[in-house]
Parts: structure tokens; sequence; C-alpha cells
């Protein structure tokens, strides 16, 4: 290469070029705006607000809440375990299996199994003194009366609950029949395992 | 470079916000995940899968399965129907009732108001709540899958691509062991016109000793193995077989509810 072709290289004024401000078109800015509204409109509608148990199809909490199973049984049991937990699951643990020189267990309970629900709705409704044998060992047992503070729904919850959790497999109570043992026996001091043990099950 | 720091600031901003977005922000969601509770029942789902199903994973992801074989289930909507239980002391009146009310491929605000009206007159009902999705309509599940089903993966191996069926549920529409271990040695003994590749290095092929093995595959009549050879499942295959019978995602969740169809005895 000589010296020629080199000054021969240099084209145009030699300059860089150099950006300029300039304002950006008014449509422009509208249509980003407008944008940015329909995704606000799409997210909200759509987004669940980013909640960790949304997903599509349900598109917010509430209605996720509202497609809950609510009717039936099915409703009776869970409301059932709900009350359970926070009241009788204290003692009895949640997982119904007791605690020492506390509270019996429930899974596998004869008188939570039984055939018939009468004597074991009597235990909640009316407390329990004294001696009770529960799968073959003796307990002690000072249980305080529950059916005034829980109705009839929340009780034939916890005992269809009982009854049907823990590898328990016994028929369910529907909150009629704790109506009807409440009217006919309700009202008693705490009663004694004998005394249970007269009621016809 | 003119403005450097500008440019700095902005590439961090931009990386930062989208670090937040895909890593933080789900992290925080659910990184402290647990086992969540099974609707109306005390169980809890997903069950702490076994060591061979943990084992099996890690063949699954070895030999590639994701690649054609997804793990997610698709939910488009959902709809509810009732179903009338009992048709209390005026049956007549319920009847004409339930007969004028539409009772399937309702919204839950529908549902609702019709199981009002219907509880009203002295019948009872209950509500079935039903996922629908092309999914589900071809039998790969019966809810959409959620995170729930992937709390004990470790790759999730969600996959993107179908050349086979999804496989989120795989443990519930095809328990039995043997059918799957049949159809890992020879897809085509078991599944007619299957595009899937044989995987018989996971399988031992020798003469029957002087018993046969107990673990031995168990042909279909049409497909006997050589006569005095026996095919033995390696552990691979049946932790890979432990581990497809493992995902079970038919099981209502709070974020995915559906009304379970309980098999008549």
């Amino acid at each position: 290469m000589n010296d020629e072709a080199k000054t021969n290289c240099t084209v145009g004024t030699g300059r860089e070029p150099e950006a300029t401000r300039s304002t950006v078109p008014m449509g422009i800015v509208v249509v980003l705006f407008l944008l940015l509204f329909l995704g606000g409109v799409y997210f909200d509608h759509h987004s669940g607000w980013f909640n960790a148990k949304v997903y599509s199809p349900y598109v917010s909490a509430e209605q996720l809440e509202l497609y809950q199973p609510k009717s039936g049984a099915a409703a009776a049991l869970a409301h059932g375990k709900q009350v359970y937990e926070t009241v009788c699951g204290i003692c009895h643990g949640v997982d119904g299996m007791g605690k020492p020189a506390q509270a019996p267990p429930l899974a596998g309970s004869e008188w939570v199994i039984a055939g018939g629900f009468h004597r074991l709705a009597q235990i909640p409704l009316d407390g329990l003194n004294g001696n009770l044998q529960v799968e073959g060992k003796d307990w002690n047992l000072n249980m305080a009366p529950m059916g005034a503070a829980l109705s009839d729904a929340d009780l034939a919850g916890v005992l269809t609950y009982i009854r049907t959790s823990w590898g328990n497999k016994a028929g369910p109570v529907t909150a009629d029949d704790v109506k009807a043992i409440r009217a006919a026996v309700g009202g008693h001091s705490a009663i004694s395992a004998a005394q249970l043990s007269s009621i016809p099950e | 470079m003119k403005s450097g720091l500008c440019v700095f600031l902005a590439a961090f901003i931009a990386l930062g916000l989208s670090w937040c977005g895909f890593v933080l922000g789900p992290a925080k969601q659910l990184g402290t995940a647990r086992q969540a509770a099974v609707l109306n029942s005390s169980d809890t789902y997903p069950l702490q899968p076994t060591g061979d199903a943990t084992l099996g994973l890690q063949v699954y992801r070895a030999n590639g399965c994701a690649a054609c074989h997804t793990e997610q289930v698709r939910q488009d909507g959902v709809t509810c129907e009732i179903v009338l239980t009992g048709a209390g002391k005026n049956p007549t009146a319920v009847t004409n009732l339930v007969s004028t009310l539409k009772l399937t491929g309702l919204t839950k605000e529908e549902a609702d108001a019709a199981s009002d009206k219907i509880t009203a007159a002295g019948g009872s009902v209950e509500t079935h709540i039903n996922p629908v999705g092309r999914d589900i309509a071809r039998g790969w599940g019966v809810r959409r899958s959620v995170a729930a089903d992937f709390l004990y993966d470790y790759p999730v191996q969600l996959g993107s691509l179908r050349a086979g069926p999804d496989l989120a549920n795989v443990g519930a529409r095809l328990p039995d062991a043997n059918w799957q271990l049949v159809h890992l040695y020879a897809p085509s003994a078991v599944a007619k016109n299957s595009a899937m590749p044989p995987f018989r290095f996971l399988f031992e092929v020798r003469k029957i000793g002087d018993a046969p093995s107990p673990d031995a595959l168990q042909f279909p009549k049409d497909f006997p193995p050589p006569s005095g050879c026996e095919v033995v499942p390696t552990p691979e295959a049946k932790q890979l077989v432990a581990y497809l019978l493992s995902l079970k995602a038919d099981v209502p969740l709070y974020e995915a509810p559906f009304t379970p169809v309980i098999a008549k005895p």
C-alpha cells in the first residue's frame, strides 16, 4: 500500500455523526400509555395478584374460595376437621392418638367406632369423669363439657370427623341426630363411665 | 464510551429486575412450600417419595424422558354440576322443579342459586366441581397441575414436547408395575403403534437358572420372550418404574378443587 492510496481513504467531512435531541411523537406516547392501561386491566382480571394459590382458570382468590366444595357430607366433614383441630385436638392430638395421662386416643377407640353414636355424642355434650377403659387401657378422665360451646352442626361435624378419620370407619352423624340427643339427655353434669355404659348405643 | 455509568446502571437495573421476578419472587412465594392438605380429608399431599422413586427421577432425567413426555396437565375451565341426593318429603314438587333447572355446565354462582332453590323445596343436593380441558378429556389427569405436585421433584421434569403422552398422573392411570416394565422393555408389546424407543439396556436377558426369577417380566401372550430365557429388570428400571408409579396427581387441593369420583364398591 503506497502513500497515495492511504490519503485517498478519507471520505466525507471526517466527522463522526452525533445524536441530537428531538421530541418523541405524541402518538407513540399515547399508544404506549394505552398499552400500559390495557396491560393493567388484563393484569387486574387474570393475575390473581400473584397469589401462590390462584392458578388459571381461576382469576382471583375470591373466585377460588367460591369454588371450594361446601355442600353435602364433604363440607360437614371439612367443618368437623376444623372444629376438631381447634377444640379437641389440643388434648386428643391432631392425629387422634391422644396424650398420655391426659386424653385417650380416638383412633381405633371402641367408644368412637361403635355402631351407634349415642354414647359417643354424650361425651362432648356433657363431659366425662372417672375411670374409662379405652383400647384395653385404664384412663382416669376429667373431660370438660363442650355442649354449650359447640353448635349441633359443630358437634355433628366433629363426631363424623373422628368416626371416619385415622383409619376409623364408622357412620356419619348429622346435626339432627345431635339435636335429638341434646334434647333428650343434655344439661347433665359430667357423666361417669358406668353411666355411659348404661346408655344404649 | 460517553455514558458508561448510565449503561451500567441501566443493565444492572434491567437484570436486577428480571432476577427479582424470575428468582427472588418465586423463591419467596414457593420456596417454603410444604405438603398441602387434601380437600375434605385429613391426608396431606404429595406423599414423601420412596427412595426408589427419588432415584427413579434421576433415571428419568438421565434417559431424557422429559424430551418427549411432559408432566403438566392443562385445564381450560371448570364447571359445576348439581346432583340430587334426596327428594325429601315432597318428591313430586322437587322432581318437577329439578326438571325445569339446568343441572350441568354451570358456574358456581348458578349452581349455588339452583341448589338453594332445590333445598328450599325440600330436596337435598350436592354440587360437584368438574375441571374441564383437552388434557383432562384425554384422560391424562383429573385436574390441572399445580406447584404442590412437584414438591419433592428435583430437578422438576416439566417437559415441553409431547411426542408421548403426559405423565403427570401416570401412576394413577397405569398402576401396574409389570405393565410399566414390559412397556419400557418393548413398548409395542403393550401399546400398539407406540412411537417410544425400547429401553432394553435397562433390562437383563438371561437363561432361566434353577428357578425363574421372581422379578422376571410377565409378557403378554402374543409377545413371548425367547424360550428358556427371562427378562429381568435392572435396579435402574425398577427405580424408574417406582418413580412413574409415584406420579399421582389425583387428589383435590385448595388451589385445584374438584369433586372426586368415588368408585362404587
